[in-house]
């Protein structure tokens, strides 16, 4: 067949354009694949909060092979906002614990960081939610992320399109930055578990409070690219006394009755959306989150502890997340 | 207007920790175990050091005058790249008594008046009309963002209402500016909310009120000092004269202090409450150790902002 050169031109134009359309959904947004080969989830069982969870999470804890000897250790709890009779925050009962776990775990230091989301009095948050006399009386040192240092940081990924982050220096620098968060819906993202939690790290001074330029660019999205620079080591989440509806304020207080451990966020994650009711698939920084992130299938997921079964009734959530979990 | 015996001692140990923990460049860190200076810390510092014989305030003005952005605006700490952000509004204030920083502070009013809130746009005037109704607001009633391109919020347009409630003439390109106050202050009573009082700007989410944040009512009601007979503002200083009394974090507390004062509301005990808090001396928070300077002289403070009582 006789190509012209006006065929050439115009075949090479139509490729060129094609491959301009194609490319960014083919070409890969994320740097690296940081998922491990398999990952590990305890589930267990916690009535109430109490000074027995000391025992009980050392216990949980024993169950991953965790190595801080000499770390810096950096607990990330969810502390957004204070308001009375709303289970709103990480309770500081098992801060407590998991930094008493940590300490006897052999770790350098453990130090507990948020920057609160909504409340710039992060003072006011921490005596109104219970942390501060708590923490004075552990000597386990508090640092506002708000406020920290910022250092300019290169994103791991380009879900938002942001190139960089200015974060703050005690999460950039802990050995092992451990997320322990609420376990609630969020009527933005559908949940709010270990990976939306690191919301908390990006620095109010710099973003504002709430911190909206994460919305303007895709909550999804920011989860996910946060999670690939800022990565989460290992997850506690705070699942005795959940919330469902309207969260991350004003839900409605649920008894779940577990606290989810893991070595992996998108792991940890996947399985507290089973816990609430929901297909983690059809929540976006899981099922994205389960491509370079961690591990969300169950099949790559060592279990132990309790199984994990969904309840009768899924968790509440706000109308437009309601395919979370309808058939 | 009540008085106050000032509780000099206090003041004195708040001020020699704040003189202490300045940086040699003249700046102020946020926390005091930074050594990375910044801009809101530093300009609270310097407003509450003014003329008191301590610490260098005249470092800290120049700090403040080689941090400036070409543009106009200010950054959150030097070497920043982004185009500004609401602390431009702060650094005026600051600088207000300044003769060389006249041009400064031009520049900087002019960027407060380029600088509004997303909604201010006509697509995204639409899209909160039509598309995205869960938060409860007035697209057309705009202030100030923290930073570009984001949406308006309570504590940048307050404290954009107090800076450019300072400026000295309507010159040049600045007639805009009772336009864009005025459009700023009926933004804060848009996002009131419903029970009184502000959070960072939205009162209604999802059909559910939300509650109001003591610092973010306090600063709007800086800003709105002239307008106590407004319905919304009486509402937010019932919500801050009930709330304060039980206050025990030295910021909310200060911050409180300020606005009722403004408002002409009885603060002796809040001011007690405040002198007896021993904590701040040890808060690892500079931008709260200075608003306890501010709130102990309050007079002063509420002059620097620009509130006349």
């Amino acid at each position: 067949m006789k190509v012209t050169r006006r065929d050439f031109l115009i075949r090479t134009a139509a490729l060129a354009a094609g491959t301009a359309v194609t490319a960014p959904f083919l070409i890969p947004k994320y740097h690296s694949d940081q998922r491990l080969k398999r990952s590990r989830v305890a589930v267990l069982h916690v009535q109430q909060y109490s000074q027995e969870l000391d025992r009980l999470l050392a216990a949980g804890l024993r169950l991953f092979p965790i190595n801080v000897t000499g770390k810096t250790v950096v607990l990330k709890p969810n502390l957004v906002d204070y308001i009375p009779g709303e289970a709103i925050n990480t309770h500081p009962l098992l801060v407590l614990a998991a930094a008493e776990s940590f300490r006897r775990l052999g770790a350098k230091s453990v130090v507990v960081a948020e920057g609160p989301g909504h409340q710039r009095d992060t003072q006011l948050v921490l005596s109104q939610s219970g942390y501060q006399q708590s923490l004075r009386d552990e000597k386990i040192r508090f640092v506002d992320l708000n406020r920290d240092q910022l250092i300019r940081t290169p994103l791991r990924a380009s879900y938002t399109g942001m190139r960089d982050l200015w974060l703050p220096r005690t999460v950039l620098e802990a050995d092992f930055l451990v997320s322990m968060p609420k376990i609630k819906a969020h009527h933005w993202s559908g949940v709010t578990l270990s990976m939306k939690n690191m919301f908390g790290v990006v620095p109010g001074a710099r973003y504002g409070w709430p911190k909206n330029i994460l919305h303007w660019k895709g909550i999804q999205e920011s989860i996910l690219d946060l999670c690939a620079t800022v990565p989460v080591r290992f997850v506690i989440a705070d699942g005795i006394m959940a919330m469902e509806g309207n969260g991350p304020l004003n839900g409605t207080p649920r008894t779940l009755g577990k606290i989810v451990i893991a070595d992996d966020p998108v792991a940890a994650d996947a399985t507290c959306a089973r816990l609430m009711g929901f297909e983690p698939s059809r929540i976006v920084h899981i099922r994205e989150g389960a491509r370079f992130l961690g591990n969300a299938s169950p099949v790559l997921i060592d279990q132990v502890g309790e199984t994990v079964n969904a309840p009768a009734i899924p968790f509440q959530v706000v109308p437009e997340f309601r395919h979370l979990y309808e058939q | 207007m009540p008085t106050v015996t000032t509780d000099a001692i206090a003041l004195s140990n708040v001020l020699a920790e704040l003189a202490l923990r300045q940086l040699p460049c003249g700046g102020w860190a946020a926390l005091a175990s930074s050594s990375q200076p910044a801009i809101e810390p530093t300009c609270y510092a310097a407003l509450a050091l003014g003329s008191k014989p301590v610490g260098d305030i005249e470092r800290a003005q120049d700090f403040l005058l080689r941090t400036q952005n070409p543009n106009g605006s200010w950054p959150v700490v030097p070497g920043d790249d982004q185009e500004g952000g609401w602390v431009t509004s702060v650094a005026v204030i600051v600088l207000r008594d300044l003769v060389p920083a006249i041009p400064a502070r031009l520049r900087g009013f002019h960027w407060l008046l380029d600088c509004s809130g997303r909604e201010s746009n006509w697509l995204w005037k639409w899209k909160f009309r039509t598309a995205d109704r869960h938060v409860r607001f007035d697209p057309d009633k705009f202030g100030w963002p923290w930073f570009p391109d984001t949406v308006s919020w309570v504590v940048p347009t307050a404290f954009a209402i107090l800076a450019l409630g300072q400026i000295p003439c309507s010159c040049g390109d600045l007639e805009r500016i009772p336009l864009r106050v005025d459009c700023g202050i009926q933004m804060l009573f848009d996002r009131a909310c419903p029970g009184g009082g502000w959070n960072a700007g939205n009162g209604v989410v999802y059909e559910c009120p939300m509650a109001p944040h003591v610092d973010d009512t306090a600063i709007a009601l800086l800003a709105l000092s002239d307008r106590g007979q407004h319905p919304v503002v009486q509402s937010a200083v019932q919500y801050l004269e009930r709330v304060a009394p039980t206050l025990t974090a030295p910021w909310s507390l200060a911050w409180s202090i300020l606005a009722l004062a403004a408002h002409r509301r009885p603060i002796a005990s809040l001011h007690d409450s405040l002198s007896a808090l021993s904590e701040f001396l040890t808060t690892e928070d500079t931008g709260t150790l200075a608003l306890v300077c501010l709130a102990l002289d309050y007079n002063r403070a509420l002059s620097a902002f620009g509130v006349t009582v």
